[in-house]
């Protein structure tokens, strides 16, 4: 209606200004999980309330200490000072500093709870469902319109709101992205519900966290979101929903073992276009061959999502073996890899225990966002996933290695060339 | 036979009966018991401290590896317990026993027993949740302790046994002394003293007491909950028997909230003391003080909510917790700017005691304005469980509390023991503290607002953090060296600190009356009480002419408010043969022996003790009971039957140890006949 008197929006101007400057040094090239760069509207509309907490707290902030430190200097004790004298209050000046914050909370408190309400509105009709499921410790994402399960790498089309249906298979967990939106809780036997629509203007990769303490590696519970064009999104839902690629082509006699099973890891690291090449078309009797774009590209993932966690201390992989899909298919077909996980395409692996392995070759990451997905640090993983991750319920697999869930070591177990094998099977599930 | 106030080396004691180790075991005088919270509490809060130095080198850099996830659950769940309920609380109740009856002109709580039965239990108590660590069992499931991860299907060690029974020991002593408390404060204070003419501290500690004995009933029905679960077998929150998680946040935070105005109030109290004696000014505006406090305690019950709001209460419920906790800024705020009036206009000596008490208006503001942050339920989804919230609370609880308390120990020290803490290394360790909490806990609204959640015991580099992460491990460091320098000032006053004399600071109030250290009985004439500031009425009532002094209830102990005697003496004073029946304001520089007096006092017992012993056997035994039940679970049933008959020895045996005890406790007088 009217305008802000002058004197308040010109200390408000002042005071944008100073934390502008302040945070132009949060920028998201520095700090890539920061909330101030904003990329949903649901961001947005915190950041803005932010900002108006700070100006007003930083508002009371400089008067409180300016006020304190002018006190604390004028008033010391000087030689020779009279008494002073003794005033027992004020009742004016008491009811002022009652009503002045109470008065400043209204400011905030309005547009808090406008904010309460939009942000917990219904999500609007046909945004993209995803159901997220926690478990300890690792993400279940599920694409209900698609038909779709994936683990730990979340893939959301950009300029759709996507409305997050959020439950735990065990303990609590929070689901949090913090460039795309606030932390909601995962409760045990509840459902909640958070929606917001990314806005960036190109395919993007975040870092997202659990938020709620769950247990021993509750700090190893992370995951990635790429945001993503419609159209790669599109390409992406096709090719998740086809069976794994390997699996296909096993099952079909005398097709092109060859190719996907030589696929090695060195290649694979070089480009993901060449592998994509000559595995893709050995799977006839799915669409794959029409997408385009199976998963983010490793080679323009940003640094901050890379991650880097150490290898454990004492945990070691023979150097030089060298992995047959084929052979891997074969071992993790009749080994305990099956009973806990899913693998579309491979009859015999069907559990749901762990994350579904279904295209493993496309992800960038494993272990909860805990070390990049490479030769190595799958290999040592499938031998040792409690040593390369504290609490891990996936057993101990390698031979000779120790347990220290169940603190025993290994008398017979799986050989380094049996993991390499698994390795390149898995790596091969494009 | 008279001995002289200015000689503390009898401490608490008059003759050899009342020195060596029996008497301090036996003792059931409230300022032996102040000074034991004293030294027990400050041992907990260097555990803790080094628990936190600790988590500190751990995440000095990206992906420390100074200890494993699992120790690290242990070290951050074992900070904040011990922090909260062995640190700042005893430290709190320090002051409460030490300080309570001194102010209200008493010569020792209502309950004198109860009150060395509540010293006990928490001895106990924390011995008993820190030998979890012997056994490699430290609780690991946070301060919080959330189910579902809380129970037996998702924490199958000791771990959580050893917390949640600690806190049911702890939780005993820390009701017994409210209670005894809220009557002592409510029945023993001296003739005139009303209720708007208590100390600041004495409200702040009469405040605090309502709070702990409304709050720590729900927590303790959780935990009684959470304990049936695990070893009982009922389903309060059982997941996979459909129960509802929010049950235990919902119980927890009704308690959870209301303990940080349990840790903060008492600060506050101390504060409100410190300021006017070290600016030579009553303090501003005494009736908002108080009504301040009420306001904050009752508002502190509606608020609890505001921990919650990423559970998905939905919008009413979040918008109804998010502006009852904005409105508790408002009585908050007011007590700042009361503090600051109060300086306003005065002579400000910045002795250490009055430095900390500044420090405590400068740094809890801080916290006090990131609390209102997150008040804001939408700005909260970005803030809750990230650095943001413990740089928070550690500016509450650090630049709050604990500046408030080391304000009080500086202030107190002389009372408490007849000696001065050192001037110098005080002021060394208030610069060194001030500098290092604010080097640490400031980068970590930084770390915060960047993403870094909280309770992670290793992060990745390159997520921005690690700078602030490094500037908060050296600021931990600086802390740290500032608690050795204090530990050193404190343990080296303790011997040849400078005599301190009655009143050393000029400070107004009935404590300051009588010789510091107190002799036992505290007032040989207990004072006839006729405004806020007695001390300051008699040594300067030119200033305080214009006080306005209510006179209710001064006709019932008849006496003017200019504090002269209205004709009768105060009928506990009648026929005694030295004393004056006059009583008002007066100094108190000798000390005599209780014959001399004709005062009886409480016999020493150790029974509080025994009972104390008892209880905590008691809660013991439930360990053994899980010990049997893994055993037998893993197949060895002999050493499961061993755990069971442990089980039952320890159960009974405890229960009936404290039972007995108890019972003869109360068929005990609480003093033998006149000696």
């Amino acid at each position: 209606m009217t305008a802000t008197p002058r004197p308040r929006r010109r200390l408000h101007a002042a005071l944008t200004a100073a934390l502008a400057l302040a945070l132009a040094g949060c920028s998201a090239d520095k700090y890539p999980n920061t909330i101030f760069e904003p990329t949903t509207e649901f961001n947005r509309e915190v950041l803005s309330i932010f900002h108006s907490l700070f100006f007003w707290s930083a508002l009371v902030f400089v008067l409180v200490e300016a006020a304190l430190i002018w006190v604390m200097w004028r008033y010391r004790r000087r030689d020779g000072q009279p008494e002073p004298r003794h005033v027992h209050g004020n009742t004016t000046l008491e009811i002022a500093w009652t009503l002045i914050p109470a008065v400043i909370l209204v400011f905030i408190a309005v547009p808090t709870v406008r904010a309460i309400f939009r942000t917990q509105a219904k999500a609007v009709p046909g945004a993209l469902q995803v159901q997220v499921i926690g478990h300890q410790w690792w993400w279940e994402f599920r694409y209900p319109q698609y038909g779709i399960t994936t683990a730990n790498e979340l893939y959301l089309p950009i300029g759709r709101t996507v409305n997050f249906e959020l439950r735990t298979n065990d303990v609590l967990h929070s689901f949090w992205i913090p460039r795309l939106g606030g932390k909601r809780d995962l409760i045990s036997n509840r459902t909640n519900y958070l929606w917001f629509t990314p806005d960036s203007v190109s395919e993007n990769a975040w870092n997202g966290t659990c938020n709620e303490f769950c247990g021993a590696s509750h700090a190893n519970m992370r995951f990635r979101a790429f945001t993503v064009t419609p159209a790669q999104f599109e390409q992406w839902t096709v090719h998740q929903k086809a069976p794994a690629v390997f699996g296909a082509v096993a099952a079909q006699p005398g097709g092109a073992p060859v190719a996907a099973g030589t696929v090695q890891a060195a290649e694979r690291a070089k480009s993901s276009g060449a592998p994509q090449a000559t595995v893709n078309p050995a799977a006839p009797s799915t669409p794959v061959t029409a997408a385009s774009y199976i998963g983010y590209p490793s080679e323009r993932l940003p640094a901050y999502t890379v991650p880097n966690a150490p290898i454990p201390d004492g945990l070691t992989f023979t150097a030089g073996l060298t992995g047959d899909a084929t052979r891997g298919q074969q071992i993790y077909s009749r080994s305990a890899c099956i009973g806990c996980h899913v693998i579309s395409g491979n009859p015999m692996s069907v559990g749901i225990i762990g994350p579904n392995l279904t295209h493993f070759g496309s992800r960038l990451t494993l272990g909860a966002a805990l070390y990049p997905n490479d030769e190595k640090h799958l290999a040592l993983w499938i031998k040792n996933a409690r040593a390369m991750k504290t609490g891990s319920i996936m057993p101990t697999l390698g031979r000779g290695e120790y347990d220290p869930i169940l603190a025993t070591t290994l008398k017979s177990g799986l050989s380094d060339q049996e993991i390499a094998d698994i390795a390149a099977y898995l790596h091969a599930l494009k | 036979m008279a001995t002289t106030a200015a000689a503390p080396a009898h401490a608490y004691g008059h003759d050899a009966e009342h020195t060596g180790i029996w008497s301090w075991l036996a003792t059931v005088d409230h300022k032996r018991i102040g000074m034991l919270y004293l030294f027990t509490s400050l041992f907990f809060f260097f555990v803790g401290g080094l628990e936190a130095e600790i988590i500190r080198m751990q995440l000095q850099g990206p992906n420390g590896k100074l200890v494993s996830a699992e120790t690290y659950n242990q070290l951050f769940t074992m900070h904040g317990t011990t922090m909260i309920f062995l640190g700042i609380m005893p430290l709190s109740a320090a002051f409460f026993n030490f300080l309570i009856p001194l102010q209200i002109g008493a010569r020792d709580v209502a309950f004198p027993r109860l009150n060395a039965f509540s010293y006990w239990v928490f001895l106990l108590g924390g011995i008993f949740m820190n030998a979890s660590w012997l056994l490699n069992a430290a609780p690991d499931g946070g301060w919080f302790g959330y189910a579902p991860l809380t129970t037996r299907p998702y924490s199958p060690g000791m771990n959580i046994d050893f917390w949640l029974l600690g806190l049911q020991i702890l939780g005993v002593s820390s009701l017994a002394a409210g209670f005894n408390f809220i009557t002592t404060i409510i029945n023993m204070r001296a003739p005139g003293m009303n209720l708007m003419r208590m100390p600041m501290f004495t409200w702040a500690a009469f405040v605090t007491q309502f709070l702990i004995v409304l709050a720590f009933p729900v927590i303790t029905i959780a935990l009684v909950f959470l304990m049936f679960d695990r070893f009982f077998g009922t389903n309060f929150y059982t997941i996979a028997a459909g129960a509802d998680p929010l049950l235990w946040q919902h119980l927890f935070w009704i308690f959870g909230h209301p303990e940080v105005y349990i840790l903060i109030l008492p600060a506050f109290g101390l504060v409100s003391e410190v300021i006017p004696t070290h600016s030579k000014k009553p303090i501003f505006g005494y009736p908002v003080m108080v009504f301040s406090l009420i306001l904050i305690a009752f508002l502190g019950f509606g608020v609890w909510a505001h921990h919650m709001f990423a559970v998905g209460m939905g919008p009413v419920a979040d918008t109804v917790f998010g502006v009852t906790t904005m409105l508790i800024a408002i009585p908050t705020g007011v007590k700042i700017f009361n503090w600051i009036a109060t300086m306003h206009g005065g002579a400000l000596r910045f002795t250490t005691a009055m430095l900390f008490a500044c420090g405590l208006v400068g740094f809890f503001t801080v916290g006090g304005l990131s609390g209102v942050m997150h008040a804001s339920p939408p700005a909260d989804l970005q803030q809750t469980d990230t650095y943001f919230i413990v740089a928070h609370f550690h500016y509450v609880l650090f630049g709050g509390s604990m500046m408030g308390i080391f304000a009080g120990i500086y202030h107190y020290f002389p009372k408490f023991t007849g000696r001065m803490l050192s001037e110098r290394l005080g002021k060394v360790h208030f610069w060194l503290v001030a500098i290092g909490m604010n080097l640490a806990f400031f980068p970590m609204h930084m770390s915060g607002l960047l993403g870094m959640p909280r309770r992670i015991y290793r992060y990745d580099a390159g997520q921005g953090w690690e700078g602030f992460n490094y500037a908060s491990s050296i600021g931990a460091y600086i802390l740290g060296v500032g608690m050795l320098v204090f530990a050193w000032n404190f343990i080296r006053s303790l011997r040849s600190g400078k005599i301190a004399g009655n009143d050393p600071w000029g400070a107004p109030t009935l404590e300051w009356m009588i010789p510091s250290p107190p002799p036992e009985y505290n007032f040989a004439r207990i004072p006839v009480v006729t405004s806020r500031y007695p001390l300051w009425d008699m040594k300067r009532p030119e200033l305080t002419v214009e006080v306005p002094h209510t006179q209710r209830g001064d006709r019932a102990v008849q006496i003017d408010i200019a504090g002269k005697d209205a004709g009768t003496p105060h009928p506990g004073f009648k026929g005694q043969a030295n004393q004056p029946a006059e009583s008002g304001p007066h100094i108190e520089t000798e000390t005599y022996t209780l014959k001399q007096l004709g005062i009886v006092l409480p016999d020493p017992t150790i029974k509080p003790l025994i009972t104390a012993l008892g209880l905590t056997i008691m809660l013991t035994a439930p360990l053994f009971m899980h010990h049997a039940q893994l055993m037998e679970a893993a197949g060895k049933m002999p050493e499961a039957k061993t755990g069971m008959v442990m089980f039952w020895i320890l159960a009974l045996g405890g229960a009936g140890l404290m039972v007995g005890m108890l019972y003869h406790w109360l068929l005990t007088p609480l003093e033998s006949e006149h000696h």
